[in-house]
């Protein structure tokens, strides 16, 4: 709440300092509300002057010559289809919805970054004006530049990056988030096919349950996600660190040759163990082949083709894959933890359940707080286990939309875009993996140890 | 703040355009024509493409990529623009690019009746949509049989006789029952039905279906009886079968399943089994085919160029070089009657199973979908023979309430 009353106070006074500005200025500032950049040309500093005019005149271009045409269509998202001509057959291409809402979308921004260099104009006119009026200096072009290598620093530093997570991160962010609203599937396909925006409906039908809606569906492929996500990480976790206890302790010999042949699983490429391993449990696979010529089953064991078995076999399996990566990092964290807390413990006649309960596990927990949550939200959309193991299936007549009763959300959401082609309901999807991401995140990350009480163990 | 924004602001809209410019220039057509085909085939289209256009005074270079006809669909449907020029695809996908509007319409350009004329008639069905004809047939051979090792299947007539002597010899019996395309085999055979009417938009008008009935109750008990068998294995790819008594499958891995199987290699056409009323039943199925799409052309003469190259590609001299490159079924009446394809083993078994398949016409993309999931139902023991014929009765008429939801 204080947040956005700040937010608000802070707008509230740059709209004011923009009409004081207005008001106050002389003719040459009030000519730059349009024309940019026309104050600080007449004021001879024409290097600022000029970007600022240049830079309008850009936008304008782009608009009259581009980004306009798309933009007005923004709304109707085209209406020209593309037909044949029933004379020569020859093919003439209509509107394409597709890049109407993608160069829509960057006209948008490119008019709040507009907005953005009107305010950065008014103010820049306001600065020159107080400074002359004060008879003070206004600092240089070359003044400015030399700031960005030396105070402002960090912004000569950030431009790149933000520049790379606008074009490649946010703007498909958003269109795909615009795609939710639309009917963008196989019916509707750019460039030979317009689509249009339909409001919710996409919504509603993700929450409709009974007849062809995604209801049932849904809910099923989200609370196995949240199941595997939760069984994925923590036998992982518990595992990983018994395992490494068990290789610190004295008894056991060779430390080195075990923790080697562990990471040796790390050492081979995911898909490639995992596609393998999938074949090698499949039902004409190696282990039922062997399992049935031993005698020891008469029938293949169901494990990829049983729901509940392939669920189970895939938690089964993400220990191997995930073990070895957990023992790495308890290693490392138990041989920190400091020796005399188990001395003094042991003097006090406490037992070995004990002290990890009461030292170990704690201190764990604390340390590693962060990575479980990452590891846990890793898993909610672990896309390589599932696809690879058991493609999400089996498939069930109880369950519409291709999904497999062991889709997780993110499988689910690529069968949707390949073999559906149904992009907007895998857009709503990929909303829906967001926003559980996000609460799940929130909330446990408050709840964190670490973040909680940074000074703990301290 | 102000320089860096300055900064992005500049290079955003350079860059914006930037990439207009480009898009402009790329659609003006160049002398290219892309084709997308099987693997194996490349080198043979390459040659015999560049050859047809050299000879028709025909200006344009030849580019031949490797796409399987099972996702030259998907991939043109992804992007029409960047797609190939010609592409063979499966006729199941059809319904796909028409909606799409991924496929050239061929009804009224004088090409329609030369397809006609030289291709069997359940071909041209195949490659019609509503009314229009839009495509090429390219082979005639997306249909499937029994292959068979003739050391452990006694009797590859009865499907009881197969299971059992696959079981007898611990070997392994492929059918994949959870694909729509073959689990017809159950369904026809017992005498159900199920068709698609189709319009000229692409769009699916009207739905005929028998499933929940005696016929397919016998149907669906068949599967769960087959499922229940410890030789049973859904599959019908022979790479990645093992230890094989039997599989269903087409001619596209007849020279892998002979290899395989040797001296016993055997096909012939899908057994008879007896239903849970003690009648006799003969596996029905789909004879489908392969086609040659032609992408919609905004330049009058590289149309024409793609057009006569598409004819020349699937007429008969082609047809019989693709025969003898990678062992496909000729769709041509000219080529069928050759002396090889008469002669072939796979080939054979193919136009026997023929007489109790039904050519395959179109199918909306979900029923595919829907039919995987009956058959992962039955396979994961969702439905067993312990199932009550109400409860079965129940799946099917879900199933037949499904199909028909798909038509709009």
């Amino acid at each position: 709440m204080k947040k956005t009353a700040a937010f608000f106070q802070a707008m509230a006074a740059s709209l004011r300092e923009i009409g004081v500005t207005f008001r106050e200025g002389d003719w040459k500032t009030k000519v730059s509300f349009v024309i940019f950049g026309f104050g600080p040309l007449m004021r001879k500093y024409y290097l600022r002057g000029i970007a600022f005019l240049a830079l309008e005149i850009l936008y304008i271009w782009y608009m009259i010559s581009f980004g306009a045409s798309y933009l007005a269509q923004f709304g109707t998202l085209g209406t020209v289809e593309t037909h044949m001509d029933p004379e020569t057959f020859v093919t003439v291409y209509g509107d394409n919805s597709f890049l109407i809402l993608l160069w829509s979308l960057l006209s948008i921004f490119a008019t709040i970054f507009l907005i953005c260099l009107w305010r950065m104009n008014i103010s820049e006119n306001r600065r020159e004006e107080v400074a002359l009026k004060a008879g003070k200096e206004v600092p240089t072009v070359r003044q400015d530049l030399h700031k960005l290598i030396d105070g402002k620093f960090h912004y000569t530093l950030l431009s790149l990056p933000t520049l790379g997570i606008f074009v490649f991160t946010i703007l498909p962010v958003i269109f795909m988030v615009c795609v939710a609203f639309t009917n963008y599937d196989f019916t509707h396909q750019a460039p030979t096919k317009l689509f249009s925006w339909v409001g919710l409906a996409n919504f509603k039908s993700l929450l409709s349950f009974g007849g062809s809606g995604f209801g049932a569906t849904f809910t099923k492929v989200l609370s196995w996600t949240v199941v595997w996500a939760f069984f994925a990480t923590f036998i992982n976790y518990f595992l990983g660190m018994a395992l490494a206890m068990l290789i610190n302790t004295k008894w056991i010999k060779f430390k080195k040759l075990w923790r080697t042949i562990l990471v040796m699983t790390i050492a081979i490429p995911q898909f490639v163990s995992l596609l393998y391993v999938s074949k090698l449990f499949a039902s004409d696979g190696l282990v039922n082949s062997y399992l049935l010529k031993w005698g020891v089953i008469s029938q293949a064991l169901p494990f990829w083709t049983n729901p509940l078995w392939a669920k189970v076999t895939i938690v089964i399996l993400n220990c191997w894959v995930g073990i070895p990566y957990m023992m790495l990092i308890s290693t490392g964290i138990l041989m920190n933890i400091p020796a005399d807390l188990y001395e003094s413990a042991k003097i006090d006649g406490a037992n070995t359940f004990q002290m990890f309960r009461k030292i170990t596990l704690p201190y764990m927990l604390f340390v590693t707080g962060p990575y479980l949550l990452t590891t846990f939200t890793g898993n909610l959309n672990n896309f390589n286990i599932i696809y690879l193991l058991s493609g999400g299936g089996p498939t069930t007549m109880s369950m519409t939309g291709g999904a497999g009763t062991t889709d997780l959300l993110i499988t689910w959401l690529y069968k949707m875009t390949v073999n559906d082609t149904n992009y907007c309901m895998a857009a709503v999807i990929g909303i829906m993996v967001f926003a559980v991401t996000a609460v799940i995140s929130l909330v446990v990350y408050g709840m964190l140890p670490s973040v909680r009480d940074e000074e703990g163990f301290q | 703040m102000k320089k860096k924004l300055l900064t992005i602001l500049l290079a955003g809209t350079m860059a914006v355009s930037a990439l207009g410019t480009c898009m402009t220039a790329s659609a003006a057509s160049s002398g290219e024509i892309v084709i997308w085909t099987a693997e194996p085939l490349m080198s043979v289209t390459q040659t015999m493409a560049e050859e047809f256009l050299a000879e028709n005074g025909y200006d344009y270079s030849v580019t031949v990529e490797a796409v399987g006809a099972g996702d030259a669909a998907s991939n043109m449907i992804t992007d029409v623009e960047g797609g190939a020029d010609l592409y063979g695809f499966a006729q199941d996908q059809l319904s796909r690019l028409v909606a799409a509007g991924a496929v050239q319409p061929l009804t009224g350009t004088g090409y329609d009746t030369w397809i006609e004329e030289e291709n069997g008639s359940g071909s041209v069905e195949a490659a019609t949509f509503g009314s229009t004809l839009y495509a090429f047939p390219q082979s005639a051979d997306n249909g499937y049989f029994l292959y068979y090792d003739s050391s452990v299947v006694t009797d590859p007539t009865s499907l009881e006789t197969i299971i059992a002597d696959c079981e007898a010899a611990g070997k392994n019996f492929y059918f994949e029952i959870n694909n729509g395309w073959y689990q017809v085999a159950f369904f026809f055979g017992a005498g159900c039905t199920l068709t698609y009417e189709t319009s000229d938009d692409g769009t699916f008008t009207s739905c005929d279906i028998s499933y929940a009935n005696e016929q397919g109750l016998v149907a669906l008990k068949e599967m769960i009886e087959l499922a229940s068998s410890s030789s049973f294995q859904n599959g019908s790819s022979i790479s990645s079968a093992t230890n094989v008594g039997a599989i269903v499958d087409g001619t596209w891995d007849a020279s892998e399943i002979q290899k395989l199987f040797g001296e016993n290699y055997a096909a012939v056409k899908l057994p008879s089994f007896t239903g849970s009323d003690g009648e006799e039943y003969q596996l029905g199925g789909f004879s489908g085919y392969k086609l040659l799409g032609v992408k919609p052309q905004t330049d009058a003469d590289k149309l024409k160029a793609c057009l006569d190259l598409a004819q020349y590609l699937t007429g008969t001299e082609v047809q019989l070089a693709v025969y003898n490159e990678d062992g496909w079924g000729p769709s041509n009446l000219t080529a069928q009657e050759d002396e090889a394809v008469q002669a072939d083993i796979a080939l054979s078994a193919l136009a026997e199973q023929s007489n109790y398949s039904m050519g395959q016409g179109q199918y909306p993309d979900d029923y595919w979908t829907l039919a995987t999931s009956l058959g992962d139902d039955i396979i994961s023991g969702n439905l067993t023979s312990s199932t009550s014929d109400e409860d079965l009765m129940a799946v099917l008429e879900d199933f037949e309430a499904q199909c028909s939801s798909y038509v709009q």
